[in-house]
């Protein structure tokens, strides 16, 4: 187990330097340039000079990458000039407002989803599916924007009874403080991800029920419901495993669209904000830190794959 | 759940064992649809049957004749779109199509049980063997956590599970075929049912692990007092321990009757000509010289409306009579539903000639291949191991499963070799690595004269032409995307042989010697069927006019009508062509008929070769005779037998085989000297055993080539 860790974390590890270089690269190559971004269109070419040999960007490529990487295993990962303060900070404050937001919305879409997707599988091709299957699509094809405007002229225009804006407290506290204002993010965050869910329940459960363990639990004589609910669920709920781990990154990148359109300073508006005025720093910490999250999210399923399914061995862990 | 039901069913035990001699459970005029997207398929069509407590029922069938459905259809465990439509089923005098649901459930649960056909999947992989052989006690008697553990421990024990105590706590994955169809057993014989059903319960499983779950049936019946309900396929399996049997075709029940009875005498000419078309038959009556009778054409759609006797278009002995008018079962002890039976019962084994019959002088008279002809294959100490990886960045090498181990033998123009073992043994891997497919690990591979283990690249390629190989599952070996013709033209494209007319009579010429009609050529695979789809791989293999062909498994998916379909077009093949075949089975009485030469493997390991009566008849490795004892038969007294050689226990792992002799640990004749590798020895019937059963006969009267 603990060798099984070792080879994951090492390999999550290259992964994360490979993310940081080519993320490095990219961001460096783009026209412009950090300098004219920071010092405003009326500097003149000698201070743009002076401000690039003073933050390093007129060295070698590869020597601002060696810098970058030892400041980075500090825990430093760079000042932005555009929001004066350093990357972490800015993180920090985010962050956190941000997985508020996340978790409450997967919480509630994985609270939904599984009941709706096994109530499909369970009447498959009778109404109840069909109606359920048809919601989903339409919350599914319907641009998140477009479903997060409907809902602030449905429920704060024409039934004015939440707030059209997310909480604008400056802690997770003063955020949690105005429940009101969380709803109308976290509903429509939540509604698309139901979908996706439903949809992937759904198909599992019919697989799994078609299955020739499923036949031989009702040979038992056993009811319907201890048939669904003992024998088919547990096994048709590994994908969700899988996509829990691949949501893991978006509780740290933030949900980009419904944050700029509730005006939620999360990080999806950070990042947002700083692509718009070229804010290399903040960029490349963000995308460091998804990274990361991504590697970890992955682990994570493995994990709890072969924590819930007994055929699944870790290599390393076992023959 | 009624109050006036629940009463009932606690005494109604009691008063079936009173009234002795009433059926269990009878069937009457059952008819069972299934809806599918293309229309409605009458699976069951007015089956009747009986089965009285303490007897074993036999069903058998080819794929389609509503065997499965039968046992689903008194279980109450249909497939999505299928309904019990018609008809009555009585359990104990009570017609479970008349209860409330929840009581049939229970009955379910309680009074009957279930073993299904493929073990590795029957089972939850997620729920610990324990909890699911206990479930229906906790369910139906209620019965607490710490006492259903011990009742399930004391089930697994009585169904020769080893350490049962440690097994309730493992995973079905844990677990081996075979050992899982004991829990499968378990599982169902848990409550005590009066009823046992057994859908093709040992279809799934090697030969010998085979025998073992039949006789573990038939002593639970003895012990338990049950009623059993055998579904299977396989003839020879009925024959040797059903009390009655009930033929089924196309939805129907065609003949019931006594086992020995039917199977001395059988009177429809469905049930005759299927026992005429095992390979045993063939054997028994010629030697194994003739063709086999197969049965022309394919079972009806039972999705139409169907006239007259479902049998008449694949019938020879049709007349006018018996396409309009519908047979009913004649009553009696011995019931058949046919108007042209089988006349006299003394007489009817030798009866009279079917018309499709060929003389079998042909074979018999055709030359025998040159003695002295150069082998086309030869394989020499061949030796596969693959690596297991062990822990860590590097994974480095852990170990090596021994696939194969010093392999040799020939295979000479013209010939068919068989290759025999269980699941596990390395026949597949020998197959693989005869046409290429992997490379040895030692060895060498002599293709007519050239070691192909010398060669690289292209000339390898070219050299493979002469070794083709044929699939179980001609279907997976298929793109499902590529038209037939497509399909038989891209060796000849891979190759380069030819121009694109060139190819295209060739695959034409192809078609007409396996039998199909030209318009196949414009169709997918997915519109043949498993008999079709074995003849179009076989032309395939066919295309490069390779000099051996190599099946692997090739009829072991096919029922026994159309597997003699497949096997004389083999045959005829390499009469007219010349090919020499490796065929692979594990169905010693396929490659019995089929081999001129036969090899055992056993564990990677070639056990014993000579000619193949010789192989079969008079086998000199214990394993050999094991293998041959455990082969159900339809004759009668062989059928019956249960004594013979018996092996027990489980296949060793081939990452650490036994040393010395690989088959000791199993071996009933076992002794010190074992530790020690026995070489294989002998002239023309050679044999890897220090205590051989018996020795080689002195003179070998016939050469082995004249067996053509």
């Amino acid at each position: 187990m603990a060798r099984y860790l070792i080879t994951r974390l090492g390999q999550a590890l290259i992964v994360v330097v490979l993310v940081t270089v080519i993320a490095f690269l990219i961001l460096h190559l783009l026209p412009g340039g950090a300098a004219r971004a920071t010092l405003g269109k009326e500097a003149t070419l000698e201070q743009l000079a002076a401000f690039n040999h003073e933050m390093g960007y007129d060295r070698p490529l590869i020597q601002q990458y060696g810098m970058y990487v030892q400041r980075l295993l500090q825990g430093d990962l760079g000042y932005s000039y555009q929001l004066n303060q350093s990357v972490v900070e800015a993180i920090e404050q985010r962050l956190p407002k941000t997985m508020v937001l996340s978790l409450l919305s997967t919480l509630l879409a994985v609270v939904l989803a599984i009941p709706l997707g096994v109530l499909q599988a369970v009447r498959r091709n009778r109404w109840p599916d069909y109606a359920i299957t048809a919601l989903s699509l339409l919350a599914y094809a319907t641009p998140i924007f477009f479903l997060g405007l409907m809902m602030i002229i449905v429920f704060s225009q024409v039934w004015p009874i939440l707030p059209p804006e997310a909480p604008q407290g400056f802690t997770v506290a003063e955020v949690l403080a105005d429940p009101a204002g969380l709803v109308l993010p976290t509903a429509t965050l939540a509604i698309v991800t139901i979908a996706v869910y439903a949809r992937y329940v759904r198909s599992s459960m019919i697989d799994n029920l078609n299955e020739n363990y499923v036949r031989t639990a009702r040979s038992k004589g056993l009811s319907e419901r201890r048939v669904v609910l003992r024998h088919t669920l547990r096994n048709g709920l590994f994908p969700v495993i899988t996509l829990l781990g691949m949501y893991l990154p978006a509780l740290f990148s933030g949900a980009l669209v419904v944050e700029s359109l509730f005006n939620f300073p999360g990080m999806g508006q950070l990042f947002w904000q700083a692509a718009l005025k070229r804010d290399f720093p903040i960029l490349l910490g963000v995308t460091v830190i998804i990274s990361i999250a991504t590697v970890v999210g992955a682990l994570i399923a493995d994990l709890l794959y072969a924590a819930v399914d007994p055929r699944v061995r870790l290599r390393g862990s076992a023959t | 759940m009624s109050e006036s039901i629940g009463p009932t069913a606690r005494h109604s035990t009691p008063a079936v064992n009173a009234a002795a001699g009433r059926p269990l459970l009878e069937l009457r005029d059952l008819d069972t649809d299934i809806a599918l997207r293309r229309g409605t398929v009458h699976a069951l069509d007015g089956v009747s049957l009986e089965v009285a407590p303490g007897q074993t029922l036999g069903v058998v069938g080819e794929s389609g004749s509503g065997k499965t459905m039968t046992a689903l259809s008194i279980m109450g465990l249909l497939p999505p779109g299928g309904r019990v439509t018609g008809g009555q089923i009585l359990f104990e005098g009570r017609d479970l199509r008349s209860l409330p649901p929840d009581e049939v459930r229970r009955i379910r649960g309680v009074r009957m049980g279930m073993v299904f056909q493929d073990p590795l999947t029957s089972l939850n992989p997620t729920i610990r063997i324990g909890a699911q052989v206990a479930e229906p006690l906790r369910v139906h008697k209620r019965v607490g956590r710490a006492e259903a553990r011990d009742r399930a421990i004391e089930t697994l024990r009585r169904v020769g599970m080893p350490r049962p105590e440690r097994i309730v706590d493992n995973y079905p994955h844990e677990l081996s075929g075979g050992m899982r169809q004991r829990v499968a057993i378990a599982m169902a014989l848990v409550c005590s049912p009066s009823l046992l059903i057994a859908d093709e319960p040992t279809t799934a499983l090697d030969v010998t692990t085979q025998r073992q779950i039949l006789e573990l049936i038939d002593d639970l019946r003895e012990e338990f007092g049950m009623a059993v309900i055998l579904v299977t396929h396989d003839l020879g399996v009925i024959a040797g321990r059903a009390d009655r049997v009930a033929v089924m075709y196309a939805g129907r029940v065609v003949e019931t009757a006594a086992t020995e009875q039917l199977f001395h005498a059988p009177r429809h000419r469905y049930t005759e000509a299927l026992m005429r078309a095992l390979p045993e038959s063939a054997i028994r009556e010629s030697g194994g010289h003739d063709r086999l009778i197969s049965i022309p054409g394919l079972p009806p759609d039972l999705s139409g409306p169907l006239t007259g006797c479902r049998f008449a278009p694949r019938c020879s002995y049709v007349s006018d009579e018996c396409r309009t008018t519908d047979p009913s079962l004649v009553p009696g002890a011995h019931q058949h539903a046919c108007l042209h039976p089988v006349p006299t019962p003394t007489v009817a084994v030798s009866g009279p000639v079917p018309a499709q019959v060929e003389p079998a002088a042909e074979s018999v008279t055709a030359a025998p291949p040159e003695r002295a002809e150069r082998p086309v294959l030869s394989v020499r100490n061949l030796v596969k191991n693959y690596p297991v990886h062990g822990r860590g960045l590097l994974r480095r090498t852990a170990g090596q499963v021994s696939a194969v181990a010093d392999v040799s033998f020939e295979v000479r123009p013209g010939e068919t070799f068989g290759l025999v073992g269980e699941s596990g043994c390395g026949k597949s891997t020998v197959g693989r690595l005869s046409v290429g497919l992997e490379q040895a690990s030692a060895g060498q591979i002599v293709l007519d004269g050239t070691d192909l283990t010398d060669l690289t690249g292209r000339e390898r390629r070219r050299m493979h032409r002469q070794v083709q190989l044929m699939f179980q599952d001609s279907y997976a070996a298929m793109n499902p995307r590529m038209r037939v013709d497509a399909i038989l033209a891209e060796p000849l494209e891979i190759q380069k042989v030819g121009d694109s007319a060139a190819r295209q009579a060739r695959i034409t010429t192809l078609l007409d010697q396996v039998g199909l009609p030209r318009r196949a050529l414009e169709r997918y695979p997915h519109e043949f069927s498993g008999g079709q789809l074995q003849r179009i791989g076989l032309a395939r293999s066919l295309a490069l006019r390779p000099r051996l062909i190599v099946g692997d498994e090739p009829v072991s998916a096919l029922d026994v009508s159309i597997q003699a379909q497949v096997l004389n077009l083999m045959r005829d093949l390499q009469r007219e062509l010349g090919l020499a075949y490796i065929f692979i089975s594990h169905d010693l009485s396929v490659v019995d008929y089929m081999a001129d030469r036969i090899g055992v493997m056993y564990l990677g390991k070639l056990v014993e070769i000579g000619p193949a009566r010789d192989v079969v008849r008079a086998a000199r490795h214990p394993y050999t005779q094991a293998l041959v004892d455990a082969v159900p038969s339809i004759t009668p007294d062989r059928a019956a037998t249960r004594d013979g050689t018996t092996i027990r226990g489980e296949l060793p792992s081939a990452l650490d085989p036994p040393t010395g002799c690989r088959f000791r640990t199993r071996c009933p004749h076992a002794a010190d000297i074992c530790t020690t590798e026995p070489p294989l020895v002998g002239g023309l019937h050679q044999v890897a055993c220090h205590l051989p059963l018996r020795p080689e006969p002195t003179s070998t009267p016939t050469p082995v080539q004249a067996f053509g």
